[in-house]
């Protein structure tokens, strides 16, 4: 570089001293000084052209031409401020949007399982026809089966989440933490090396119970040992068992769920040991569906491939075992499809946000493209003329394409700014729960890079258009004509730009209304329970290893005693909070004559185990029968409380009161209905209405508990003495999730609804926003274009109103239609939205639309004013010189 | 290019130009203007240089490392800037003289053949 440069600077003197010299020579020869002169620069030929070529050999031409281009475009956008900064903002909010869109995606569904070539791995498991709740399950020899029939598998894993009491050593008193039983080929089938140690061996998932060995997830090896790496080797208590730690997972590798961190990793063949039941064989019966698991395809197989010899296996095994496995067929899906599959909600939201997102990308895009289709004229002519004086076609086009990637570029930047705002707004989103949760929103990256590049190609392609209007053969006419030649065409399809731009905002805005008086009328019609002076905070008592008695010893103990705390009016167990992230329980019921279709015996509703004060705590209404009571025992008679939806659908018109139902399959235990409760909310406020069984805690015992008081004032402090009366009974007991159900509510649900309502409302005012100044410049534009013609007009004696209505009625003419097509469009997604949320309002809902139709025609009415006016001032003497 | 009447001119041949610098700077060092009236003169003004395509020729023989320029006073001790050979410079240069006089016998012997050996 250092070379180029001093060849490169004396240059100019050199070539100044050679014609110097030549002309000395030739006067010497005899000629005047003036002929001299001109002979010499003759014989030197062409001084720009030495120069260029001299500098070429240096500096490669096109970076030169770069340089300049950059360098013209980015004075070109300067002289512009107006211009740039429009066009640049548009970008940056059509960029900024799609990437935040992007990443909520991302977090809530598209993030790659965190193993080398994660769109291999498919998730399989067993299921019915019943497609209500089809998170793909299998049980443990259901898992053995597959794995020693299928071929198109390099590996099948299964595995199964488990939250266990964790201590370091024998001493400390454990700590709840959230691990995965897993099958021993897990880590070589996702091909994840431990960071230290090593993996399981095949021969320690063999032999139930009795490999007590475990690897231990990063995070935990890090805050609880320091990063120690004589770990390896020592004993790590879980459930009250030692176990010996034969690795560390690395960093990048946190377990296969997508919300919850994994602490550690034990062999599934430890379940029956750390299971609390002994009478419980988690790896022997065959309708224990309780284990995911995840196959890594064969090189070269498709999934099709796989599900074609899935579905042999599982006839085979529905031969084989028909008690167990009849009308049961397995299933093979993509990480994507299983989680569409276990979380519709999320995947609707995700594709709504993805969707409008889109819609304001396209409308800046639609902005940024008439912005550079109105500077068009201007720009011809000016290209023309550089045309003119001898630049090549290809350096035009080229200049206008730098021009055009420079605005491209620094609304994408600005695009980084927008999204991470997005983003950040996003991460308010929080799981409430004390396990190590991953709900993680991350700017993507892959996002940014697409919306970017939407960008840089519509602002490339329109940026060309000037060029392909000047570069056209016929220089002289671009260079003569003005504005008001030649370009009617291009009027055209910027009007329809605008009217496209006036649509999506119209449907961003509807959809922003729409959801925004859904959410708010679903929240203040609340959940169906009490969410105000409630305290939640649950024990597991199997982490200490109590039996299943002892553990309903304890669970009717804290109930009891819990009632007698000053203060309390009303405590109460449950197996599942509503709406908590772990989901309530599921089961299979057969109602007593009904009548399934063919190929299905049962259907699976969601269930919780409760005890006799739920209803009362929780404000829960019965509508007839009775609640549960004490005496609803392990050896009284079974009994159930169904709520309005299982009544509707499978006693419709009768009295569900004295019906019975089945559990679990056909050979199942008769249990008659006592009770019909009023419907309520069990897993998000926006669900369709849930079939829900409630069964008493005694006669189905769960492991977990959560006991729920109510105050007389604050439950906020009702933490303290309950705590202490936990420990009361039992010193080693762990105790979380306590919270309010007020915060529990409040993080859940409220939060989550204000960030999407506040997500959609921000991309409708974006995209209305950004419409109105499409409008406004189509129009501003049409008027200076027209000033003449305008002038001309009240010449002829047009008034000043004439002339305002005139350019009035031309934008409001394409924002009505706009309007026009923003509505149907926005009633089609509107039934979409409505049919996805169930219930969400089945009723047309008027409202959003007159709302936004008089925004957007009051908006775009001041957008066409402003010009409008401007044309009505039009001074016709001044306009008619101009020319 | 030259509108000069005179002896009839030949114009050079691609890449021949750096050949005549390297040539013309056997002897010593010298300077731009120097070089293209040495180029001239040495050919009975046959050969044709249009002096401006001179520069970029000695940038392309600098970035070759064939020539090195340096600041000196002219005759008329004026500032100026002379180049001379580099060792590589003189190397190339002998190769391409014998390549170039392979060539040229070679050409000549295909468009002047000697009687004897076209006849039997």
């Amino acid at each position: 570089m250092m070379r180029h440069r001093r060849a490169l600077d004396d240059l100019e003197r050199e070539i100044r001293d050679h014609i110097e010299r030549e002309t000395e020579d030739n006067i010497g020869r005899g000629m005047s000084p003036d002929d001299a002169r001109q002979a010499a620069f003759r014989k030197f030929g062409n001084v720009t052209l030495a120069r260029e070529d001299a500098r070429a050999v240096w500096v490669p031409q096109w970076l030169d031409h770069l340089r300049q281009d950059l360098r013209y475009g980015a004075r070109m956008l300067l002289k512009n401020p107006g211009f740039t900064l429009v066009a640049v903002l548009s970008l940056a909010i059509g960029v900024g949007a799609n990437s935040a869109a992007f990443s909520f995606a991302d977090a809530l569904l598209l993030r790659p399982l965190p193993v080398p070539r994660p769109a291999d791995v498919m998730t399989v498991g067993s299921t019915t026809t019943i497609e209500e709740f089809s998170t793909l399950l299998a049980s443990y020899p259901e898992l053995v089966d597959i794995r020693d029939r299928a071929t198109t598998f390099s590996g099948l894993v299964g595995f199964t989440g488990a939250t266990m009491g964790f201590a370091p050593d024998a001493g400390a008193s454990p700590k709840l933490r959230f691990g995965m039983l897993v099958s021993g080929n897990f880590f070589d089938v996702m091909e994840v090396q431990p960071q230290l140690g090593r993996a399981f061996r095949a021969e320690e998932d063999r032999v139930p119970g009795r490999d007590a060995v475990v690897v231990l997830g990063h995070d935990v090896w890090m805050q609880q040992f320091g990063g120690d790496s004589s770990i390896v080797g020592r004993t790590v208590r879980l459930n009250g068992i030692d176990f010996t730690v034969i690795g560390v997972a690395p960093p990048r590798f946190a377990g296969l769920y997508q919300f919850a961190r994994v602490d550690f990793y034990v062999p599934l063949m430890m379940s029956p040991r750390l299971s609390a039941d002994p009478g419980a064989r988690p790896l022997e019966a065959r309708d224990n569906r309780t284990l995911t698991v995840k196959g890594r395809l064969k090189p070269g197989v498709s999934l099709a491939d796989a599900q074609t010899e899935l579905s042999v296996i599982g006839k085979s095994l529905e031969r084989a075992y028909p008690e167990t496995n009849k009308n049961r067929t397995l299933t093979a899906r993509t990480e994507l499809q299983a989680r569409i599959a276990h979380d519709r909600t999320d995947a609707i939201v995700v594709g709504m946000l993805n969707t409008l997102a889109a819609v304001v990308l396209f409308v800046a895009c639609a902005n940024v493209a008439g912005l550079l289709t109105s500077r068009g004229p201007t720009r011809a002519r000016e290209i023309a003329l550089r045309l003119a004086i001898g630049a090549s076609r290809r350096r035009v086009i080229r200049q206008l394409m730098t021009e055009s990637a420079l605005i491209a570029a620094l609304g994408g930047l600005l695009g980084i700014f927008v999204g991470d705002a997005g983003v950040n707004l996003f991460r308010m989103i929080q799981l409430p729960t004390d396990l190590p949760a991953s709900l993680s929103f991350e700017l993507d990256r892959r996002a940014f890079v697409f919306s970017l590049a939407v960008a840089m190609l519509s602002s490339l392609l329109f940026g060309l258009m000037p060029a392909v209007q000047a570069t056209r053969p016929d220089l002289t006419a671009v260079m003569k004509a003005n504005d008001t030649v030649g370009f009617g065409r291009r009027r055209w399809g910027r009007a329809v730009l605008v009217a496209g731009q006036v649509a999506g905002s119209v449907v961003l805005l509807v959809i922003a209304t729409f959801m925004y008086r859904n959410f708010h009328r679903q929240l203040g019609a609340g959940p169906g329970f009490r969410t105000d002076r409630l305290l939640m905070m649950s024990f597991d008592p199997t982490l200490l290893r109590y039996s299943t008695q002892q553990s309903q010893q304890f669970f009717e103990q804290v109930a009891d005693r819990a009632r007698t705390i000053p203060g309390v009016t009303s405590a109460s167990l449950t197996s599942s909070v509503p709406m908590s992230s772990e989901g309530p329980g599921i089961v299979n019921i057969l109602p007593e004559g009904f009548q399934f279709p063919p190929g299905k015996d049962g259907v699976t509703v969601l269930e919780a185990s409760i005890d006799e004060s739920y209803f009362d705590t929780w404000g829960l209404t019965i509508l007839k029968g009775r609640a549960f009571r004490p005496t609803d025992s392990a050896d009284a008679p079974r009994v159930a409380i169904v709520n309005e939806e299982i009544a509707r659908r499978y006693w419709p018109q009768q009295d569900p009161i004295g019906k019975r139902l089945r559990l679990d399959d056909e050979r199942g235990p008769w249990v008659e209905i006592v009770g019909l409760a009023r419907n309520s909310k069990y897993t998000f406020l926006t669900e369709r209405p849930f079939e829900f069984l409630y069964l008493p805690y005694r006669q189905r015992p769960p492991a977990r508990m959560t006991l729920v008081t109510q105050a007389a004032g604050d439950a906020a402090s009702l933490a303290a003495p309950l705590r202490n009366l936990i420990h009361s009974i039992d010193a080693q007991q762990p105790v979380y999730n306590v919270r309010t159900i007020e915060e529990f509510y409040r993080m859940r649900v409220v939060t989550a609804f204000n960030v999407v309502i506040g997500t959609v409302a921000a991309m409708g005012m974006m995209g209305l926003g950004l419409s109105i100044v499409g409008l406004y410049g189509l129009v501003a534009y049409g008027v200076s274009r027209r000033t003449k013609e305008i002038g001309i007009r009240m010449a002829i004696g047009a008034g000043q109103s004439n002339v305002l209505s005139m350019v009035l009625r031309q934008g409001m003419r394409l924002a009505a239609i706009g309007l026009l097509i923003g509505l149907l469009a926005s009633e089609g997604a509107r039934r979409l939205l409505a049919a996805a949320f169930g219930n969400a309002s089945r009723e047309s809902d008027v409202v959003p639309f007159l709302v936004v139709a008089l925004i957007v025609l009051a908006v775009t009415l001041f957008a066409a004013y402003v010009p409008a006016r401007r044309a009505a001032r039009v001074n016709p003497i001044v306009a008619l010189r101009t020319e | 290019m030259s509108t000069e009447d005179g002896p009839s001119r030949v114009e050079l041949l691609q890449g021949t130009l750096d050949l005549l610098i390297l040539q013309t700077l056997r002897p010593g060092r010298a300077h731009g203007h120097a070089i293209a009236q040495a180029i001239a003169r040495n050919s009975d003004e046959v050969l044709q240089v249009e002096q401006g395509s001179l520069y970029p020729a000695l940038h392309r023989l600098i970035k070759r490392r064939w020539i090195v320029a340096e600041e000196g006073l002219s005759e008329n001790n004026r500032r100026a800037k002379f180049y001379s050979l580099t060792a590589k410079g003189r190397k190339q240069l002998d190769l391409e003289t014998s390549n170039w006089e392979k060539l040229a016998r070679a050409i000549g012997q295909i468009l002047r053949p000697r009687d004897d050996e076209v006849t039997p």
